[in-house]
C-alpha cells in the first residue's frame, strides 16, 4: 500500500502534467480523467490535487485561469506553458528510460 | 450552497493566511468542485445534505488542505528572499561603512524604503513588503524618543501629542498587516526593537542631535551592531524560504532571542530601566504571534 502511494505520489506531476497537455482542464474534471483512464486505478483526493496543481502553476509548468460558462458559473481552468511542456517532454523521457531498465530486469515472462 | 458546504469553506478560509485575494481564488476554486462533486452525488441519489457531507469528507480536513495550499504559496522565492533581507543588509552596511551618520545617504535609503513601501503596499502586500514596513515605521518611533529625550516642553508635546498619534500608527499598521497573518507582525516589528536599543546605547535625545556621541564607544559597539541587522537578514531569508508555519515561527523566536543577546552583550549596562520595558514590550509583541502559532 505505502509503495503504491510512494509511485503515485512521484508521478503526480507527470499525470497531471499529462492530462492538461491533452487539453485544458479543472480540478474536478482532472480527478473524473484519472480515475476514467486508468479504470479506477487512480483515485486522486482532493486535498492532494490542489496543492500540487497550486505547486506547478507556482513553479509556471502550468497556468490558471478563470473562464465563464454559458450558465454563468465560473471554473478555473488550467492550461500548459512552454516551460511545462519542456517539463513534461524530460519526465516522459526518464519514465521510458526507467521502465525500459528495470523491464530488462525484471521480465514479466518470469514472474 | 447547503449550510455543509459554506461551513466547510468558512473554516478552510480562516486557516488560509493569504492576501484577499488569492484567498477568494483558492476558495471559489474548491467550491465549484465541491458543488460539482454534491451535484454528482445528488444525481446518484443521495440527499442534498448527504451527498454535502461526502463531498467534504473527499477534501480531507480543511486545516490539512489549507496547510497544504498554504506550503505553496507561503514559500518565497530566492529573489524574493533577498529583497525581503534587503533593508537589514542595507542598514548592516551604512553601519559598517560608518555612512550612517551621512544626511545624503540617510536621506536616500528613507526615501527607497518608503518607494518600496508604497508599491508593496498597493500590490497586494506581498510577504516581502513585511520588513520594509518595519524601517518605514522606524522613524515614526525614533522622532517619539527624540522628543522624549529634548527638554522639558519637548517632552510634554511628545506624551500629549506625537506619542498617542504613532501608538495609533503603528496599531492600525499592525492590524492590517495581522489580518493578512499574524506571523507577519512579527516580521515587522523585527527592526523596531533593534534599532531603538542601539539609539539608546550609542546615545539619544539631545546627545544625539547634538552628534555628542561617545565615539570609542561607538567604535566598540558598530560590530555588534552590523552583527544584529545581518543576522536579522539571514533570519529573514530563512523565514521566506521555509514552508511550514512552524519553521517560520520558530524563526522568528530566534530573532528575537538574537536581538536580545546582542545588545545586552554590547551594552546593556547603557540602557536605562525604561528603556529595558520599551525593549521589553517590543520583544514581547514580537514573540507573542510565534507563541499563538505554536498553541494553534
Amino acid at each position: 500500500m505505502n509503495y503504491e502511494r510512494e509511485l503515485l505520489k512521484g508521478n503526480t506531476d507527470s499525470l497531471l502534467l499529462w492530462l492538461i497537455n491533452c487539453q485544458p482542464t479543472y480540478g474536478y474534471q482532472i480527478i473524473k480523467e484519472l480515475e476514467a483512464r486508468s479504470n479506477g486505478y487512480f483515485r486522486f483526493k482532493e486535498g492532494t490535487l490542489y496543492p500540487a496543481l497550486h505547486r506547478l502553476e507556482k513553479d509556471k509548468l502550468i497556468r490558471g485561469r478563470w473562464q465563464k460558462l454559458p450558465s454563468g458559473q465560473e471554473r478555473r481552468y488550467y492550461y500548459m506553458t512552454k516551460k511545462g511542456q519542456r517539463a513534461l517532454d524530460k519526465k516522459l523521457a526518464t519514465w521510458r528510460d526507467f521502465s525500459t531498465a528495470v523491464r530488462t530486469i525484471i521480465q514479466p515472462e518470469t514472474i | 450552497m447547503t449550510d455543509k458546504l459554506s461551513n466547510y469553506l468558512d473554516n478552510v478560509k480562516t486557516h488560509l493566511k493569504f492576501d484577499s485575494a488569492v484567498k477568494h481564488s483558492v476558495v471559489q476554486e474548491l467550491c465549484t468542485h465541491l458543488e460539482d462533486k454534491s451535484q454528482e452525488l445528488k444525481e446518484r441519489g443521495l440527499g442534498e445534505e448527504e451527498a454535502a457531507k461526502l463531498a467534504t469528507e473527499s477534501f480531507g480536513s480543511p486545516q490539512a488542505i489549507a496547510q497544504q495550499i498554504y506550503q505553496v504559496h507561503g514559500q518565497g522565492t530566492w529573489q524574493e528572499a533577498f529583497f525581503a533581507a534587503f533593508p537589514h543588509f542595507l542598514i548592516a552596511l551604512l553601519f559598517a561603512s560608518y555612512y550612517w551618520q551621512n544626511i545624503i545617504c540617510l536621506s536616500i535609503t528613507l526615501i527607497a524604503t518608503v518607494c518600496v513601501v508604497i508599491y508593496g503596499w498597493w500590490r497586494g502586500k506581498p510577504m516581502w513588503l513585511f520588513p520594509w514596513l518595519g524601517y518605514y515605521l522606524l522613524p515614526v518611533v525614533l522622532t517619539g524618543i527624540l522628543l522624549i529625550s529634548l527638554p522639558q516642553s519637548w517632552t510634554w508635546l511628545a506624551a500629549i501629542v506625537y506619542i498617542p498619534l504613532a501608538v495609533f500608527v503603528l496599531a492600525y499598521i499592525v492590524k492590517q498587516t495581522a489580518s493578512r497573518d499574524w506571523l507577519y507582525v512579527s516580521l515587522l516589528l523585527v527592526p523596531l526593537p533593534v534599532a531603538f536599543s542601539w539609539l539608546l546605547i550609542l546615545g539619544t535625545g539631545n546627545e544625539f542631535l547634538a552628534s555628542n556621541i561617545q565615539l570609542a564607544q561607538l567604535s566598540v559597539n558598530i560590530p555588534w551592531v552590523v552583527f544584529s541587522f545581518l543576522a536579522l537578514a539571514v533570519l529573514t531569508v530563512f523565514f521566506m524560504r521555509v514552508r511550514q508555519r512552524w519553521c517560520k515561527a520558530l524563526t522568528l523566536l530566534l530573532s528575537a532571542i538574537v536581538i536580545l543577546v546582542s545588545v545586552a552583550l554590547a551594552g546593556g549596562g547603557n540602557i536605562p530601566l525604561w528603556g529595558w520595558s520599551v525593549l521589553a514590550l517590543f520583544l514581547f509583541a514580537l514573540s507573542t504571534p510565534a507563541w499563538l502559532e505554536f498553541r494553534s
